[in-house]
């Protein structure tokens, strides 16, 4: 469902609060890109309602933040090619913005853009609003059919797989990652494609002080509850990296036993692990790119 | 492939409807030495056909028992599943004495007289819709129909019995199974074909599922065909296409009324009093997609086994 005039409005003003304006060389560059999409996606159309218009939409809108709100760097772009991945990210932030900047990097970054499909949980899939917003925007039920038919089209996906339990950390448990599912892994060996292992680091920051009410959130039928400080995520200046695709095994079976698997997933694991690592120490300082905009945003009035 | 033996004398139970008064033609379009016997408990439409007879009668067993004797069948076409518009859950009791109780002596009779082919119309709905599902479900899916509304109970108890009793019969019946998506047509009045023409209808807000349609046309070519070309088992019946509900609206030109689903279960009661109701169940599949694959019944009849494509079907809506 495309943005009325009144959601614009409020979208302008509120990139204008928070000095969100792109430069004229990244809205060319924006521009471009959406143009390729388009191109790309003419003739396209899924089961979930997928919507080229939509995802457009929702990039004028992602794409501001993404170079501006959380000053995104990206690194090792150049790993990949034009060709279907499964994308492996570790799980951060209490909300899934880790996803959508990596779907926006993916549009924005490369020369031939793709629109990501991540792979979300049903709680999301059957929400009122965002369920049929983020369906339209290639965001689908994290179900082996629908990566089987997605892959088989030639279309990338986003699997998170630590699942829940990787958004699901307070303060003192940041950057732990969990335990890998390994479906992933199986779809990969039945479909033959590539998994690129991404991390993401500086999105744990953007809600600094939480703790998870679990047992009160199952009481009220949600999958967590989590109580922050700050409502709005704070923009903690994030680096995501793309590791090398992960080579598959020749001759296993997608039906192959746990602990053989294990031993690959582990593997995957293990890079994540290890960006995870050096991007933390190369990681840029949170509270200097927070001052400046919450000063702005108190301090500068009448800005036009 | 089932042998070509003689089926000329067939009973289609639930003659009333659309789809039967459709299907029936085709039969005996493809098979003019065909003869037959329609039966219904509400009123028969009155056709002149030659080769065609209407009864209406009580669906009760001694009816039945007494038609099966007299008449000695070949085929029986079972489509008298109760619709669930304009019935709410309260009518539970009523559907699955019909729909259960009925098909189950339906059943009975077909072994006991020697039915060489029995047809029976189930639907998509079995497999319910909820958020969690896959796209294309096979015939193999669970049926979950009930999981959220106990209403539609009857209508996976109908299926089960069907599927459980033509495994085990099969050396004595051949049986068919057939669980189309939404059939639409203008002869059709089942629920969805009234949701997609009615100015009431509610227009999601919240929520922008995807649907399969099949005309009635060619949902009646697939039953007229399962005759000869469908051997033992249960196919899903579907088109290649799908289309969003909020597409689907735009092209039969119904605006219809804007409003969060999320909301609606609980004015739907209010609702029932102004006689402006939709089943409960249907507010589901106006919130979450029910796709389902059409891969086995494209084996026997072919990959170009529709007339119309979904759009086309959608545009007849209008005439």
């Amino acid at each position: 469902m495309p943005y009325n005039n009144r959601e614009k409005k409020i979208g302008s003003y509120m990139f204008d609060k928070f000095s969100l304006k792109l430069s004229s060389e990244d809205k060319v560059h924006k521009e471009e890109q959406i143009l390729k999409l388009r191109e790309r996606y003419r003739d396209y159309q899924d089961p979930w309602g997928f919507n080229i218009d939509t995802v457009i939409e929702a990039l004028n809108l992602t794409f501001p933040i993404y170079k501006k709100y959380f000053k995104i760097r990206i690194f090792g772009i150049e790993n990949l090619e034009d060709k279907p991945y499964i994308f492996a990210s570790n799980h951060t932030g209490q909300i899934p913005i880790d996803g959508m900047m990596i779907t926006t990097a993916i549009a924005m970054e490369m020369d031939k853009p793709r629109v990501l499909h991540s792979m979300v949980d049903s709680f999301l899939a059957g929400f009122p609003f965002l369920g049929s917003l983020s369906a339209q925007t290639g965001s689908i039920l994290g179900d082996r059919g629908n990566c089987k038919w997605l892959l088989d089209k030639g279309e990338s996906i986003l699997v998170f797989p630590e699942g829940m339990k990787g958004i699901t950390k307070s303060s003192h448990e940041f950057y732990d990652t969990r335990q890998f599912s390994n479906g992933f892994f199986r779809i990969a060996l039945g479909q033959k494609t590539p998994i690129v292992p991404i991390t993401v680091v500086g999105a744990e920051e953007m809600f600094p002080l939480v703790f998870h009410a679990k047992k009160l959130g199952k009481v009220l039928g949600l999958p967590t509850l989590p109580l922050t400080a700050n409502i709005l995520p704070l923009p903690s200046p994030i680096d995501i990296y793309i590791g090398k695709p992960y080579e598959l095994p020749d001759h296993m079976s997608v039906d192959a036993q746990d602990k053989e698997i294990r031993v690959h997933v582990q593997k995957i694991e293990k890079q994540i692990n290890e960006q995870l690592k050096n991007g933390l120490e190369k990681r840029r300082p949170f509270f200097d790119s927070v001052r400046k905009p919450l000063q702005d945003f108190l301090f500068k009035k009448g800005r036009s | 492939m089932s042998e070509k033996i003689t089926k000329n004398k067939i009973l289609i139970i639930g003659i009333a409807g659309g789809l039967a008064q459709i299907t029936s033609r085709i039969i005996l379009q493809n098979n003019p030495d065909a003869e037959i016997y329609g039966v219904d408990n509400r009123d028969v439409p009155e056709v002149e056909l030659k080769g065609l007879t209407c009864i209406k009668m009580k669906f009760s067993r001694g009816n039945f028992e007494k038609l099966f004797r007299e008449h000695e069948f070949d085929v029986v076409y079972h489509l008298a599943r109760i619709s669930h518009s304009n019935i709410g859950p309260q009518d539970l009791r009523k559907r699955l004495e019909l729909s259960v109780m009925g098909t189950s002596r339906i059943l009975d009779l077909s072994l006991r007289f020697g039915i060489k082919k029995l047809i029976v119309l189930s639907t998509f709905h079995v497999y319910g819709a909820l958020s969690d599902n896959s796209i294309f479900l096979d015939e193999n899916a669970p049926l979950r129909a009930s999981v959220k509304h106990a209403e539609l109970r009857d209508v996976v108890e109908m299926d089960q019995i069907c599927t459980n009793w033509m495994w085990k019969n099969q050396e004595q019946v051949e049986t068919v199974v057939l669980r189309p998506c939404n059939i639409i047509g203008s002869q059709i009045s089942n629920t969805m074909s009234k949701y997609l023409t009615s100015h009431f209808a509610i227009r999601p807000l919240d929520y922008n599922p995807v649907f399969q349609f099949i005309h009635e046309f060619d949902m009646a070519t697939v039953l007229a065909r399962s005759l000869d070309e469908l051997k033992t088992g249960t196919y899903n019946v579907a088109t290649d296409e799908f289309i969003s509900l909020g597409d689907a609206l735009k092209i039969v030109g119904v605006k219809g009324i804007p409003f969060p689903v999320s909301v609606a279960k609980p004015l739907n009661s209010l609702l029932k009093k102004g006689n402006l109701d939709i089943p409960d169940y249907l507010i589901e599949y106006l919130k979450n997609s029910c796709l389902i694959s059409n891969k086995s019944l494209k084996s026997f009849l072919g990959e170009d086994f529709n007339r119309f494509n979904i759009k086309q079907a959608l545009n007849l809506l209008k005439i």
